[in-house]
């Protein structure tokens, strides 16, 4: 979540500018997803909008850095801090096999039913047994394994 | 501090493997359970216990269990089902047909000095049940009464509640049961009265089924409240039936028998009920027959005063009351 920008608070780093709109977009994606009512879903269903788009915010922040290279570090560094983007999960993006990852808590071993296992979400496609329906309850994931 | 030195602890369950009936264990042989300790307090005596839960199989919901295992090996029963571990039968129906005592204190604090006691008494693997004294009409009843073959459909996911209010978006991907769900007297059951024994929806239908298919089902009219007990052993007297009668029926207090009337020339008695309930349960739990004096005796309903059989057994019933 960004903090509130007023005037005491410093300026952003130049470039910010340009993609300030799309990030606005995603702020009121975040507050119409945080205000919409849980009537009718499950219990583990109700944060799911959440953190997509705080994972869809993250992904747009980290292709603009290191894929498309069109932000600055300072700018970049400034988003990271700022909470635009989630740091711990870009890191783990950076790694093989964890190119797609959806969230952390889907990589937590210790919050599984049996040890040491991760979440169906991280199972790749090739390997789910047949019939099994693939839909992580930390965040709605249907497949988050590099080759899916 | 581990749980096991301090005192108030010391009598928390820690275990390896779980007692459990081969229903709830599922159809294949290798399966993965997740063993937690102190996970949940026991259904019965609400001590903490190690919780194991496990998939038994595809297409099946997740069980676990919800009893300790003291208490288990108390009654004899699964750990999830709570079902008879030999019998595969309510603990009501197997306490019926056997003629066990229910002696398990219900208020709390008792139960769980109960179980800490019964825990000691319990060693090993060995079950809290003595079935060697029981009669041996009870043991043939529950033998038919008894599913041989284990029954699945237990372990099938519960009914989706999201379906039931018709907003269940999830279509065939669900991997809840997408069903009306049946509300009639077997949707209401407790673990409490299913442990131990008491007004069991289950039990009442097995137990009423099973003494309809013996011929002993319960005559329309109310007022009936003897049982006729046919083909005595010749050395029975009133006093040894009535002693087998109550040994047979633990639930039944003295004062709940109105009286027995034995016509010892026609080798038969009346058992006569204060209550209708009273002797309904009776013929429920005599299905099989009663053994009295080493002599299996077949039991019958009594009829309605007015085709009553002939004046020796009238004339008896107004000697008697």
């Amino acid at each position: 979540m960004p903090k509130i920008r007023t005037t005491r608070t410093k300026k952003p780093p130049e470039g910010y500018e340009e993609i300030e709109s799309i990030l606005d977009d995603y702020a009121r994606k975040m507050r119409d997803a945080e205000n919409e009512s849980h009537e009718g879903k499950r219990k583990a269903e109700s944060l799911w909008p959440i953190m997509q788009i705080s994972h869809a915010r993250s992904r747009y922040v980290y292709e603009l850095y290191y894929k498309r290279e069109a932000i600055s570090k300072p700018l970049y560094d400034w988003l990271l801090k700022e909470g635009f983007a989630d740091a711990n999960l870009i890191a783990k993006w950076k790694k093989p096999g964890y190119e797609k990852l959806c969230c952390l808590r889907c990589i937590q071993t210790k919050d599984m039913n049996y040890q040491g296992s991760t979440c169906i979400c991280r199972v790749p496609k090739a390997q789910v047994r047949s019939g099994t329906v693939v839909n992580c309850v930390h965040c709605g994931c249907r497949g988050c394994s590099s080759d899916s | 501090m581990p749980p096991k030195l301090d005192i108030n602890k010391a009598g928390w369950e820690q275990s390896e493997f779980p007692v459990l009936c081969e229903t709830c264990l599922g159809d294949n042989p290798f399966i993965r359970m997740s063993k937690q300790e102190f996970g949940r307090s026991c259904g019965t005596c609400a001590r903490p216990f190690t919780v194991f839960r496990w998939n038994p199989g595809s297409g099946m919901r997740f069980k676990t269990t919800v009893i300790c295992q003291t208490c288990a090996k108390i009654k004899n029963v699964c750990q999830t089902c709570l079902l008879d571990l030999e019998y595969g039968l309510p603990t009501q129906v197997r306490d019926t047909a056997l003629g066990f005592v229910n002696e398990a204190p219900t208020s709390d604090i008792n139960r769980e000095y109960y179980a800490q006691n019964m825990e000691g008494k319990l060693d090993g693997n060995k079950s809290g049940l003595d079935t060697s004294k029981a009669q041996s009409a009870g043991k043939e009843m529950l033998k038919q009464l008894a599913r041989t073959d284990p029954y699945y459909k237990r372990n099938r996911p519960k009914v989706c509640s999201f379906f039931v209010k018709g907003e269940c978006t999830r279509g065939t991907e669900c991997p809840y049961r997408h069903e009306k769900p049946v509300d009639n007297e077997l949707a209401h059951q407790n673990i409490q009265d299913r442990y131990h024994g008491r007004n069991d929806p289950v039990a009442r239908k097995i137990l009423g089924a099973h003494a309809e298919s013996q011929g002993l089902k319960p005559p329309e009219d109310q007022n009936i409240t003897s049982l006729f007990l046919s083909s005595l052993s010749p050395d029975s007297t009133e006093l040894s039936i009535r002693t087998q009668v109550l040994r047979s029926l633990p639930t039944v207090q003295p004062a709940e028998l109105k009286s027995v009337v034995h016509v010892a020339k026609s080798r038969c008695a009346f058992v006569n009920f204060k209550e209708r309930d009273t002797c309904e349960r009776a013929a429920e739990a005599w299905a099989n027959g009663l053994e009295i004096d080493g002599q299996r005796v077949a039991v019958k309903w009594g009829r309605s005063k007015a085709s009553k059989p002939p004046t020796p057994v009238t004339s008896s019933v107004a000697v008697a009351s």
